[in-house]
């Protein structure tokens, strides 16, 4: 294992996502998610996105993400190494009951997409106070 | 006449597959120090060139400008830098770690010169870009035929 040299981990290509109108090769972004008492986040990479260029789209406890990455050389430039290809970023997620999902919120910084997915009311712990009695 | 030869299990040509197998077995599994990749993190690299440029690019999201390191010595263009995990110390809390996280450094010979004092390097959208003027002599030089 440790005499290999260091490699570049592919981004996963996704198989099949439907039909798309545009060409391109489609890739699965990798994600983080934590819990905290009021929340879950949502951290994907999605090098290369611009926040313009992300859409996030609610169905029925169906979650999608998706993320286009403008091309990113001009047709000047030639190649004398190519390790990343750039096409489209998408990823879907299943949301359940415990999710209040009329205030999940998204930001984009530095390429990586943040979703805050509220925890409902009724999820969230309470302190029940003890009377004294 | 005979001397000892040391037996070694590693180098049997039945351990190396089942060695390989295991690994092929976990290569998809995300867990940390297992299959081939130990976790570490290796950033994807571009590198493209225009006819006065040398175009260095680099996929670095969710990164501080400050944590980034570019330096040139002699032809060798070095990257280095961080990447933090939110917190760390809670890990814990988490669900799902998929993305990478710590140091990393990749040199690049360059193979040629570059004039060093006018190097620009941006980073958007988590995407770093290095353009490096070639120096005057190895720009390709027109040489007109005369009659």
């Amino acid at each position: 294992m440790s005499d290999k040299e260091l490699q570049v981990r592919d981004k996963r290509e996704l198989e099949s996502a439907g039909e798309r109108t545009k060409p391109g090769p489609v890739f699965i972004p990798a994600v983080d998610i934590f819990e905290s008492e009021a929340e879950i986040t949502l951290l994907a990479d999605m090098p290369g996105v611009a926040s313009e260029n992300v859409s996030i789209d609610l169905h029925e406890n169906q979650l999608t993400v998706s993320g286009e990455v403008e091309q990113l050389t001009s047709e000047k430039e030639e190649y004398l190494l190519q390790e990343f290809e750039t096409g489209i970023f998408h990823r879907q997620f299943t949301l359940s009951d415990r999710i209040d999902q009329s205030s999940i919120t998204a930001t984009v910084k530095d390429g990586v997409l943040r979703l805050v997915l509220p925890k409902a009311e009724k999820v969230k712990p309470r302190k029940i106070e003890v009377k004294a009695g | 006449m005979f001397e000892m030869v040391p037996w070694r299990r590693y180098r049997t040509p039945l351990a190396q597959p089942r060695k390989d197998l295991f690994n092929w077995f976990l290569e998809d599994c995300d867990l940390p120090g297992f299959g081939t990749d130990e976790r570490e993190w290796v950033p994807a690299f571009d590198v493209s060139e225009t006819e006065g440029e040398i175009i260095v690019k680099a996929e670095l999201s969710g990164m501080k400008v400050e944590d980034i390191d570019i330096t040139l010595t002699d032809g060798l263009l070095t990257v280095k830098g961080e990447r933090k995990m939110e917190n760390e110390d809670k890990r814990e809390n988490y669900h799902r770690i998929e993305r990478r996280f710590g140091s990393f450094s990749r040199s690049l010979n360059l193979g040629l010169k570059v004039k060093a004092d006018s190097i620009d390097a941006g980073y958007k959208d988590g995407i770093l870009t290095v353009i490096l003027p070639k120096a005057e002599e190895n720009k390709p030089k027109k040489i007109e035929v005369k009659h």
